[in-house]
């Protein structure tokens, strides 16, 4: 049960059979959760840098506002996505 | 405090402390709950406490939609052997029973400073599977109980002039 990778693998798979039925906006806030959670696995290995750190705490910003602000969240996601792009572009192939 | 700052202050706590509830207090939260109105008395319900901190984690692995690290949890189902005592109806109104059980456990528990969150989203398979739930009680609603971090905003209400229809649908209320 405190294997992180577990867990994941039981958050991804329970997710699948919700958004099923769920509302459509639970679909980007599971992925979000699963990439923060991807993040915390990361960190526990000693694999993030500290440019994958702000990134979850982008996307904790981000997941605040989901269920008030709906525009504001996709606002975030796409600085998220901008800052991602950053830390690809700065990778060595 | 008064019922309507309970109403009016009570938020969904996605942040909890890790500070611990007591069984007393989850105790008084489930006595609410029980007083809740019910069609033709039938008391659908059945709630399973879950405070044990691996079965809480257990728990949350089947939960999608189960946020922070919450100190108890209250699975509520609804008993369909009993709610069929209510008729055709029994089905539907067990929900609304059930719904109204809920908001009365949350707001108790605002009103001893310990946040709430409703949440939906869980597998219902699987958690039957891991509490041992029986076929004829499904699992329709979980609570996660905790003190919060932070008491979050409020999100914007539809305005009662906009909700409420004066004597007719679409006569407002001035």
């Amino acid at each position: 049960m405190s294997d992180g990778h577990f867990r994941l693998l039981s958050f991804l798979i329970t997710s699948a059979r919700g958004c099923v039925d769920e509302p459509k906006i639970y679909g980007p806030l599971r992925l979000l959760d699963a990439a923060m959670r991807l993040i915390d696995i990361m960190e526990e290995e000693g694999r993030a840098t500290p440019e994958v750190l702000r990134l979850r705490g982008l996307i904790e910003e981000a997941l605040d506002v989901l269920m008030h602000d709906e525009e504001e969240f996709v606002r975030r996601m796409d600085e998220l996505s901008r800052e991602l792009a950053k830390i690809i572009k700065g990778q060595k192939t | 405090m008064e019922v309507m700052e309970a109403i009016r202050g009570r938020r969904a706590v996605r942040r909890f402390t890790g500070e611990k509830v007591s069984l007393e207090d989850m105790k008084k939260i489930l006595e609410a709950g029980i007083w809740a109105p019910s069609g033709s008395n039938v008391q659908p319900w059945e709630f399973v406490l879950v405070m044990d901190e691996d079965n809480v984690e257990r728990v949350k692995m089947l939960s999608p939609g189960l946020f922070g690290n919450p100190s108890a949890l209250v699975v509520l189902c609804v008993n369909r052997k009993r709610a069929e005592r209510a008729g055709k109806m029994g089905e539907e109104s067990a929900l609304m029973d059930v719904s109204m059980a809920a908001q009365n456990m949350m707001l108790a528990a605002y009103s001893m400073g310990i946040g709430s969150c409703p949440v939906l989203s869980f597998n219902k398979a699987a958690l039957r599977e891991l509490l041992d739930i029986p076929e004829h009680v499904e699992p329709v609603l979980i609570l996660t109980f905790g003190y919060p971090k932070f008491w979050p905003k409020a999100p914007r209400r539809r305005p009662l002039e906009e909700v409420v229809h004066f004597e007719r649908y679409g006569r407002r209320l001035e």
